[in-house]
C-alpha cells in the first residue's frame, strides 16, 4: 500500500519537476528578457541624457541669442527715444555690463573652485570605487569559503544520514517531501505573487513606456517647430542683414551727397562775397553818380537863372528899341509935316523940302533898323525862353536821376542787408553742414557695426538652426528605439503571462503533493521523530551555513552594487567636472560677448537720429527674432521638462526592470531549489 | 520913297488894309499920331469921335469902317491925316501914312470901269511907282463933308 502511494508519489513528483524545470527555463529567459531590456533602457536613458544636454545647450544658446537680440532692441529703442537719453542710459548700461561682466568673473572663479572641487570629489569618489572593488572581492573570496565549509557540512549531514535506518530514512524522506511540498507550495505561492508584481510591473511599464513614446512625438514635434522657427530666424536675420546693407549703402549715398553739399556751400559763400564787393562797388557808383547828378541840378539852375536874366535884359533892350521906334515914327511925321509945309511955301520951301526928305530917309533907316533889332530880340527871347524851359524840363530830370540814384542806392543798400545775412546764413549752413558730414561719418560707422553684430546673429543663428536639426535627428533617434522597447515591453508581456499559466499550473500540482505527502507525513511522523533530533541539529548547521553562505552573497552583491555606484557616482562627478568646465567655457564666452555688447553698446552712443527709420526696421525684425526665439526657448522649456519625465519613466522603468530582474533572480533560485529537492525526494 | 520927278503935284501916300493911296497935299493940312479921341454920342459908325489939333476941335473919320474893312487897334504907326475942305478940317484916321511924293499928271491912269462902277466917285485914277499900284484917292468925293460936319 505504501508502495503503491510511494509510486504516486513519484509521478507526482516528476510532474512537479518537470513544471519547475519549465519555470527555471521561463525564469531564465525572463532573465535574458529583462537584460535585454535594461540594456536598451539604459541606452534610451543615455540617449535622453544626450537630448537633454543637447536642450539644455540649445535653451542656453537661444537664452543669450534672444538677450542679444534683445540687448540690440532695447539699444535700437533708445536710440529712438533720443541721443541725449540714449548717452546717459548706455553710460549707465556700459555701468551696469561692467559690474555684470565683474560679477560673471565672480560666477566664473566660483565656477573654477567648483570645479576644482568637484575634481577632487572625483578623486575620492575613485579612489572609494577602488576600495570598494576591493572589499568586493574580499567578500566574494569569504563566500567562496563558507561555500566551501557549506559542502564539508553537507558530507557531514549525509554520513549521519547514511548512519540511520532504512525506516528513518523513508520517514525523513516522506517528512522532508511533506516539507518539500510545503516549501514548494509556498515558493509557487511566492512565484505566482512575484510574477504577478512583475505582470503589473510590466504592464505600468508598457503603459510609461506608451506614454514616453507620446512625449517622445511631442519632443520630436516641438523640436521640429522650434527648427522651424529657427529657421525662420535665420530668414529674418538675413533680412536684417540685407536691411543693414541697405542702410550702409544710403548711409554712404547720404554722405557723398553732404561732401557736395560741403562743396556747394563753400561756392555759394564765394559768390555771396563777390555779390557783397559788387554791391558795395554799386553803391560807391551810385552815391557818385547821386553828386554828380547834385552838381548837374546846380549848375543848370545857375544857367537857367543866367538864360532868365538874359530874357529880362532883351525885354529892356525892347523897351529901348520901342523908344527909339517912336522917336523914328515921330521924325517920319515931322519930316512928312515939313514937307507938306515946304510944298505949300512953294519955291521958297524948295530947299527945306529937301532937308525934310532926307530927314525921313534917316527916319525910316532908323524905323527899319529898330523893327531889325526888334525882331533879332524877339527871336532871342524866344530862343532864351526855349532854352529857360529846356534848363527847366533839364533840371526836373536830373532831380528825377538824382531821385533814382537815391533809390538805387536804397536798393543796393537793401542788396547789401540782403546779401550779408545770405553770406551768414551760408556760413551757419556750412557749419550744420560739416556737423552733418562729421555725424554722417559716425553713422555709416555705426551702420557697419551693426552690419557685422547682424552677421554674427547670422551665424549663431545658423548653428541654431543645425542644432536644431540634429536634435530632431537624435529625437527620431529616441522615438525608434521608444518603439523597439515597446515592441520589447509587449514580448515581456506575452512571456509574463505564460509564466503566470506555469505557475498556476505548477501552484496546483504542489497543492495535489501537498495533500498526499499530508497523508504521508501522518504515517511517517512517528518514524521521523525519531532521527528528527539527528536531522535537526545537521540541518541547522547546514541552514545556518547556508543562511551565512546567503548573507555573504548578498553581503558580496551589495559591496558590488556599491562599487557600481561608486563608480556611477565617479561617472557623474567627472561628468559633473566636464559640464563644470563647459560651464566655465560658458561663462567666459559670456563674459567676452557682454564685452562685446558693451564695447557694441558704447559704440552705438555714437549712432544719429538719421537712421531711425533702417533701426526701426531692425528693431521690428529683432522683435520678431526675439518673440520667434521665445517661443523657441519656451518650447525648449517644454522639450526640457517632457524629456525629464522621460528621463523619470525611463529611470522607473530601469528600477521595475530592476525588480523584475530581482524577482526573476529569484524565481530562478527558487525553481532550483524545488528541482534539487525533488530530485532528493525522486 | 523916291519922288518921281519935281514937276507936278504932290501927294501923300498912305496905306489902308494892304493898299497904297496917293492924297493931294494941297488938302492935306497936318498929319499926327493918334492920342485921345473922344466918343461923340449919335455920330455914324465911321466917326470915331474927335481929336483936339492945334486948339481945334476936329472930328476924327476911321476909313476902314468908312470903306467897310475890319477895324483894328491903333498903334504907332497909325496915322491921323488932318485934311481941309472948303474951310472945314477933317480927321482920316488910316493904317499908316510914310511917304511924300510928286506925281505928274500924265502919269496918272484913269481907273478901269469894273473898279469904278463900284467905287469910282473915291478914286481918280492910279499910278504905278516901281511897279506897285497906287490909287488916286478922290477926298471931295469920299467924303461927304456936309453929311458928316452936320453929324458931328
Amino acid at each position: 500500500m505504501a508502495r503503491v502511494k510511494t509510486l504516486n508519489d513519484n509521478i507526482l513528483i516528476k510532474e512537479v519537476k518537470k513544471e519547475a524545470e519549465n519555470i527555471s527555463d521561463t525564469g531564465l529567459n525572463l532573465n535574458k528578457i529583462a537584460d535585454h531590456l535594461f540594456e536598451g533602457i539604459v541606452s534610451e536613458s543615455e540617449s535622453i541624457t544626450n537630448l537633454l544636454s543637447g536642450n539644455a545647450e540649445l535653451a542656453a544658446s537661444l537664452k543669450e541669442t534672444v538677450s542679444q537680440t534683445e540687448s540690440v532692441a532695447n539699444s535700437s529703442e533708445e536710440i529712438i527715444s533720443g541721443v541725449n537719453e540714449l548717452a546717459a542710459s548706455i553710460e549707465q548700461i556700459t555701468g551696469n555690463t561692467q559690474n555684470l561682466n565683474s560679477s560673471i568673473a565672480e560666477v566664473a572663479s566660483s565656477i573654477d573652485q567648483n570645479t576644482r572641487s568637484v575634481q577632487s570629489i572625483s578623486a575620492n569618489a575613485q579612489e572609494m570605487a577602488t576600495s570598494a572593488v576591493q572589499i568586493s572581492t574580499s567578500m566574494n573570496e569569504l563566500a567562496s569559503s563558507i561555500k566551501g565549509v557549506s559542502n564539508e557540512t553537507d558530507n557531514l549531514m549525509s554520513s549521519v544520514n547514511e548512519t540511520a535506518s532504512s525506516i528513518e530514512e523513508i520517514a525523513r524522506s516522506i517528512k522532508g517531501v511533506a516539507e518539500n511540498a510545503d516549501d514548494l507550495s509556498s515558493a509557487s505561492e511566492q512565484t505566482s505573487s512575484s510574477i504577478n508584481e512583475m505582470a503589473s510591473s510590466i504592464e505600468e511599464v508598457s503603459a510609461t513606456t506608451e506614454n514616453l513614446t507620446s512625449l517622445i512625438e511631442q519632443v520630436a514635434t516641438s523640436i521640429e517647430e522650434s527648427s522651424k522657427s529657427s529657421q525662420s530666424i535665420a530668414q529674418n536675420v538675413e533680412v536684417i542683414s540685407q536691411a543693414s546693407l541697405n542702410a550702409s549703402s544710403a548711409a554712404n549715398q547720404m554722405e557723398n551727397s553732404i561732401k557736395s553739399m560741403t562743396k556747394m556751400t563753400k561756392q555759394a559763400e564765394d559768390i555771396g562775397n563777390r555779390i557783397l564787393k559788387d554791391a558795395e562797388e554799386g553803391i560807391g557808383t551810385a552815391q557818385k553818380s547821386i553828386q554828380s547828378f547834385s552838381k548837374v541840378t546846380e549848375s543848370m539852375i545857375a544857367s537857367s537863372k543866367v538864360i532868365t536874366e538874359m530874357g529880362k535884359r532883351s525885354n529892356e533892350i525892347g523897351r529901348i528899341v520901342d523908344a527909339i521906334n517912336m522917336i523914328a515914327e515921330r521924325t517920319n511925321l515931322l519930316s512928312l509935316n515939313a514937307s507938306i509945309e515946304a510944298a505949300r511955301a512953294g519955291e521958297a520951301g524948295r530947299g527945306f523940302a529937301v532937308v525934310a526928305e532926307e530927314i525921313r530917309n534917316l527916319a525910316d533907316r532908323a524905323a527899319k533898323a529898330t523893327s531889325d533889332i526888334s525882331d533879332i530880340i524877339r527871336s532871342l527871347q524866344e530862343v532864351a525862353q526855349e532854352a529857360v524851359d529846356s534848363s527847366k524840363e533839364g533840371l526836373k530830370i536830373a532831380e528825377e536821376g538824382n531821385r533814382m540814384a537815391e533809390n538805387s542806392l536804397i536798393g543796393l543798400n537793401k542788396i547789401l542787408t540782403g546779401v550779408k545775412d545770405t553770406a551768414m546764413i551760408i556760413t551757419q549752413v556750412a557749419k550744420a553742414t560739416e556737423e552733418q558730414a562729421q555725424a554722417s561719418q559716425s553713422t555709416t560707422k555705426a551702420i557697419n557695426e551693426t552690419t557685422a553684430q547682424v552677421k554674427h546673429i547670422s551665424i549663431a543663428s545658423n548653428e541654431q538652426v543645425k542644432t536644431a536639426q540634429s536634435i530632431a535627428q537624435n529625437a527620431l533617434q529616441m522615438k525608434k528605439i521608444a518603439q523597439q522597447v515597446s515592441i520589447a515591453m509587449a514580448e515581456q508581456g506575452k512571456t509574463a503571462r505564460e509564466i503566470i499559466k506555469a505557475a498556476q499550473n505548477s501552484s496546483s500540482l504542489a497543492s495535489l503533493v501537498r495533500k498526499a505527502t499530508a497523508e504521508q507525513a501522518a504515517s511517517a511522523s512517528q518514524v521521523t521523530q525519531a532521527v528528527e533530533s539527528m536531522r535537526k541539529g545537521a540541518a541547522l548547521t547546514s541552514k545556518a551555513i547556508k543562511e551565512q553562505s546567503i548573507a555573504v552573497e548578498q553581503v558580496s552583491k551589495e559591496a558590488s552594487r556599491l562599487s557600481t555606484l561608486i563608480s556611477h557616482v565617479t561617472r557623474s562627478v567627472s561628468e559633473q567636472a566636464s559640464a563644470s568646465k563647459q560651464l566655465t567655457v560658458a561663462t567666459e564666452d559670456i563674459r567676452k560677448q557682454s564685452d562685446q555688447i558693451t564695447k557694441g553698446i558704447v559704440e552705438q552712443s555714437k549712432a544719429m537720429k538719421d537712421i531711425n527709420m533702417a533701426i526701426q526696421n531692425i528693431t521690428k525684425q529683432i522683435f520678431k527674432i526675439t518673440k520667434a526665439n521665445k517661443e523657441q526657448a519656451l518650447t525648449v522649456d517644454n522639450m526640457l521638462g517632457s524629456l525629464k519625465n522621460a528621463q523619470k519613466i525611463t529611470e522607473s522603468n530601469s528600477n521595475s526592470v530592476k525588480l523584475l530582474k530581482n524577482n526573476a533572480q529569484d524565481i530562478l533560485d527558487k525553481s532550483k531549489t524545488l528541482i534539487s529537492i525533488v530530485e532528493n525526494v525522486s | 520913297m523916291k519922288t518921281i520927278n519935281n514937276s507936278g503935284d504932290s501927294y501923300i501916300i498912305f496905306e489902308l488894309a494892304g493898299t497904297k493911296y496917293a492924297i493931294n497935299s494941297q488938302y492935306v493940312k497936318q498929319m499926327e499920331m493918334i492920342e485921345n479921341i473922344t466918343p461923340v454920342p449919335n455920330a455914324p459908325s465911321f466917326v470915331e469921335g474927335v481929336i483936339i489939333s492945334r486948339g481945334q476941335v476936329i472930328p476924327a473919320i476911321n476909313l476902314r469902317k468908312r470903306f467897310g474893312f475890319d477895324k483894328i487897334d491903333f498903334d504907332i504907326k497909325t496915322r491921323l491925316i488932318v485934311v481941309n475942305i472948303n474951310n472945314r478940317s477933317l480927321g482920316l484916321i488910316v493904317d499908316t501914312a510914310r511917304d511924300f511924293i510928286k506925281i505928274d499928271k500924265e502919269q496918272i491912269k484913269e481907273v478901269p470901269e469894273t473898279i469904278t462902277a463900284l467905287s469910282g466917285k473915291y478914286l481918280s485914277g492910279f499910278v504905278t511907282v516901281e511897279k506897285e499900284p497906287i490909287l488916286i484917292f478922290n477926298i471931295e468925293e469920299a467924303i461927304n463933308l456936309t453929311e458928316i460936319v452936320e453929324k458931328v
